[in-house]
């Protein structure tokens, strides 16, 4: 055996340490390869047909005129499709499978798409656009949420009053324990619409093999498989007649979580087009306009408290702005409402949720998925009752939070829980007793929000496990093939990671082939924060396979037990003794010897133990453990200006155990980055057709370095027994509690309450002058 | 109507012939194949498309390629020497600055101008130098971190500032 490659035998026990990412070369130079970059010889240029108004009947599409002109290669319309709906709510509420790959007789939204063209180029693609005549029946529609729940108010969808779902969730008797509360309080918070704006836009390159009639789409995927299985319904094809290939993704944050229309029209224009690959990308204009965004969405709350902070019971009501379609809108809406039992012992609740469609741009999946809204809803009420019953914030939560081994009243199985610990470390970070109330003279503030988060949800049509392939070569180097889809949080990196510390081998030979649904094993997705949780744990059963294959030709070989060899730090080792027997490379050698001949490939799929949530009562027990999260903002306020500082953000994570340290400090601050542009610029609305009124870079503000805040990350490893090394999944609750935090803050700094986000300098000032007006009453 | 012209990209003379309305960032990437350099708005909004022109950094998505003739082009497939990672590009892998790496070439080449004239910029430069480029993952710490760092190297490795006092004006202006 000749064959020499250089492993770069780094980083030997990579779990736990804060190691180079395994695609980041790539990124650095420019080398990398996203879908955005896809080219291929003959590949035409793609663009969707959009509906201009905001409601209306189609009544007749002439393509004649566009067809006639040079270049057009291809046009589609509903006629050349099966007219099949999809959506992603399919298990739980199938009347939510509610939008058609292209629409065919009714639109309801501006941009709506009805159909698209292909063509050689980007101008007479846009040029065709404009020569396909549409006959139009214009409809009445509402862009409010309110006034679309209104009796009488247009109707979107064949639903009452343009609920799409009422979710009612129960338990104990909440009425009659609000009886028995010493304080009880009523608020309103309304958390506006936002969009994930990843920055490479939605994208992707589709080809039809038009003998075989297979289709290939190159896309920008957090789910290659979900999109997968939507791509083969619409089509009308069997699964494995599709492939989904993901290269690297320029972020996702929830928007890349299904097919999209166009990933359909690329796949039907390549076929018309006679196999030509169509690529379709979406400028920001329609990325705005036509992916998917955040729910905007209306908080009440009504709660009651004991003397003593006890939290007696919690009633309310959530309206969420559906735009118009369902997309993820049934389960954001759900997780908006029942995370709060992973935080907060209650034995009396009883909230609604109403998921409402409005001839809006469509909501759907955004990172925190719906907790964020909640979020600033629940732990601002929390700070208000807490000054109800006269208690400093923490000391009201540490009252009422969840602990460890513990079963929330809708049937979570809580195990470790790092919640308590999270406060505490913070507050202690923060100096919380020195500076809470202590600073209003300089207008200064400090305030809390905690939050929880699942790893997987076990809300969808199919099961959640993960795959995971390692495949060890003979000139030692591992492949480690996985369904998951990394898009920059890093997770081909934690994964390899994973990999290479139970295969007992350096970080550095990993090489790491993801989420490509032909070649990889199957995959949910990257959402829910569930891939180094789930797809962690199929990694180490892949790589422990591996391993058991390669230990079994060396005890045969050197007539040792099986059960007493391991693989640890490059080197086969007799456990009990500690005895080195051979390095890795020795023992490759043996198994693709002339005597053994043994190709070495470990499997591994890991479902978590979780049982789906049953949407009648609301039990159910989601996800395999629960991360949690507390964090605190410092903030000073100029009352003159209405301008927020923030000083500091501290972030106490259970994440427990980092596998990549360096990595997680950077999904905690983008978060809170996220965070902070939601809590203060962030907020996508829609003038009276429905159109984004702000669907631009220029108009919807992104937090930029300046303003950026120091932040403190606080890794509390609480060692999951369930989670592989320890690890939990993470990523997302750190971007719950933020907005509370902050506003919590301006609350300890000038003592006013601010009920709706964004918070601008405007609403600071109306406060400021509403709270001297009051206080000139009294 | 065509026209002939020669782009000095990345030390390199690429003769070209264009339409004439072309911007320099369809050219990079469309003509060239040189696809580091990203776009996320073709608005002048969000600084991915970045490169750097006689050492400033400039917004490729509304620069007209035929105007770019004479001038020394660099985009971020130009920046490492051989196989020596510049030392921007070195910072952000070790101090772990990328996440999906789409707005990181953009960053890097604005990072550069930077550097280039101001190795030990203070948070306040660094924040104005980057005020072009938005990034939705990290939340820019560990960047401006990887920039502090790249810096401290280029002071050392005595890097003559570059003969180009004007990058930030240019910069703000574009």
């Amino acid at each position: 055996m000749n064959i020499k490659v250089d492993h770069k035998k780094e980083y030997v026990d990579p779990v736990g340490k804060s190691v180079p990412r395994i695609d980041g070369l790539g990124m650095v130079t420019g080398q990398t390869k996203y879908a955005f970059d896809v080219s291929f010889p003959n590949m035409l240029v793609g663009k969707m047909l959009r509906s201009p108004h905001p409601h209306a009947k189609i009544l007749s599409i002439d393509t004649s005129e566009a067809e006639k002109l040079p270049g057009v290669r291809a046009i589609v319309t509903a006629k050349d499709t099966h007219n099949i709906k999809f959506g992603s709510n399919e298990y739980f509420f199938p009347h939510t499978i509610d939008q058609m790959a292209l629409e065919a007789d009714r639109v309801r939204y501006i941009g709506d798409e009805f159909g698209a063209v292909a063509a050689v180029d980007e101008e007479t693609a846009d040029l065709a656009l404009k020569l396909i005549k549409v006959e139009y029946e214009k409809l009445p529609h509402v862009v409010d949420v309110r006034e679309a729940m209104k009796p009488g108010a247009p109707l979107i969808h064949e639903s009452l009053n343009n609920i799409a779902v009422i979710l009612p969730v129960n338990f104990g008797n909440p009425d009659r324990a609000l009886k028995a509360a010493d304080y009880i309080r009523e608020d309103e918070f309304y958390a506006p619409a936002a969009h994930q704006t990843a920055m490479e836009p939605h994208v992707c390159v589709g080809q039809w093999e038009t003998f075989s009639n297979k289709v290939t789409l190159w896309a920008s995927s957090q789910a290659p498989f979900k999109c997968r299985e939507a791509l083969a319904k619409t089509l009308k094809m069997d699964l494995n007649d599709v492939r989904v290939i993901k290269l690297a993704v320029g972020g996702g944050f929830g928007g890349k979580l299904e097919m999209l229309p166009m990933d359909f029209a690329a796949c039907l224009l390549s076929k018309k087009a006679g196999g030509l690959p169509v690529k379709i990308c979406y400028s920001r204009e329609e990325e705005f306009l036509a992916s998917r965004r955040k729910h905007g969405m209306i908080y009440r709350l009504k709660s009651g408290v004991k003397k003593d902070g006890t939290l007696v019971a919690i009633t309310g009501e959530v309206i969420a702005d559906g735009g118009a379609y369902c997309s993820y809108g049934p389960t954001v809406l759900a997780a908006a409402i029942m995370r709060i039992f992973m935080v907060y012992r209650i034995e009396h609740f009883r909230v609604t949720g109403y998921r409402v469609y409005t001839n809006t741009p469509i909501s759907g999946a955004m990172r925190g998925f719906g907790g964020v809204q909640a979020g600033f809803a629940i732990e601002s009420h929390m700070d208000m009752l807490a000054a109800g019953v006269g208690l400093d914030p923490i000391e009201f939560r540490l009252r009422n939070i969840t602990g460890p081994n513990m079963t929330t009243i809708n049937q979570m199985k809580l195990t470790t829980n790092g919640l308590r610990e999270c406060i505490e470390r913070a507050s202690a970070s923060a100096e919380w007793t020195k500076k809470r109330g202590q600073q209003r003279a300089k207008k200064r503030g400090i305030g809390i929000g905690i939050a929880a988060d699942v790893m997987g949800s076990k809300m969808y049509k199919s099961h959640e496990s993960a795959g995971s392939i390692v495949k060890v070569e003979e000139d030692g180097s591992v492949y480690l093939f996985t369904g998951a889809a990394d898009t920059g949080q890093g997770s081909n990196t934690a994964l390899s990671q994973i990999a290479a510390q139970e295969l007992g081998v350096s970080y550095g030979r990993i090489k790491c082939k993801s989420g490509d649904t032909e070649i990889t094993p199957f995959d949910t997705g990257s959402f829910a924060s569930r891939v180094t949780f789930i797809s962690g744990n199929a990694t180490i059963l892949a790589a422990r396979d591996a391993k058991q294959q390669i230990l079994k030709v060396v005890s045969e070989e050197k007539n040792l037990a099986f059960d007493d060899l391991d693989i640890r730090a490059e080197e086969v080792v007799v456990t009990s003794s500690g005895e080195v027997i051979m390095d890795f490379d020795k023992a490759l050698e043996l198994a693709y010897s002339f005597r053994y001949g043994r190709q070495i490939i470990g499997r591994g799929s890991y479902n978590p133990k979780t049982t789906p949530i049953d949407f009648r009562t609301g039990e159910g027990n989601v996800s395999g453990s629960y991360g949690f999260e507390a964090q605190i903002a410092e903030v000073e306020v100029d009352t003159g200006t209405g301008e927020v500082t923030i000083l500091k953000l501290w972030d106490a994570h259970d994440i427990g155990k980092a596998i990549n340290p360096q990595s997680v400090e950077g999904q905690i601050e983008g978060s809170l980055a996220m965070g902070i542009g939601y809590t203060f610029l962030e907020n996508l609305h829609f003038d009276k057709k429905g159109r984004p009124a702000n669907g631009n870079f220029a108009n919807y503000r992104l937090p930029r370095t300046m303003g950026i805040p120091e932040m403190e990350s606080i890794l509390v490893e609480t060692d999951d027994p369930e989670g592989p090394f320890g690890a939990k999944g993470m990523g997302e609750a750190s971007l719950l509690p933020t907005s509370a935090a902050i506003a919590n803050a301006i609350e300890d700094a000038i003592g006013v309450r601010i009920r709706e986000l964004p918070i601008t300098p405007d609403k600071i000032i109306k406060a400021l002058q509403e709270k001297e007006q009051q206080e000139n009453e009294t | 109507m065509s026209k002939e012209v020669t782009l000095n990209i990345n030390s390199r003379d690429y003769p070209l012939t264009l339409r004439g309305n072309e911007t320099l960032l369809e050219v990079l990437r469309d003509n060239l194949g040189l696809t580091g350099t990203k776009t996320g708005c073709e608005e002048s909004e969000c600084g991915l498309c970045t490169v750097a022109i006689n050492g400033s950094a400039v917004l490729s998505c509304i620069s007209l390629a035929a105007a770019c003739t004479g001038a020394r082009i660099t985009t971020i497939e130009g920046l490492a020497d051989g196989d020596t990672l510049h030392p921007l590009q070195q910072a952000f892998l070790d101090k772990g600055a990328v996440q999906c790496g789409f707005c990181i070439p953009g960053i890097i080449m604005s990072a550069k101008a930077l550097l280039d004239v101001n190795p030990r910029p203070t948070r306040a430069e660094i924040d104005y130098a980057l005020d072009g480029n938005l990034c939705r993952c990290a939340g820019y710490l560990k960047i401006i971190e990887a920039i502090e760092e790249a810096g401290e190297i280029m002071a050392g490795q005595g890097q003559k500032p570059a003969n180009n006092p004007r990058s930030a004006e240019t910069k703000s202006a574009s």
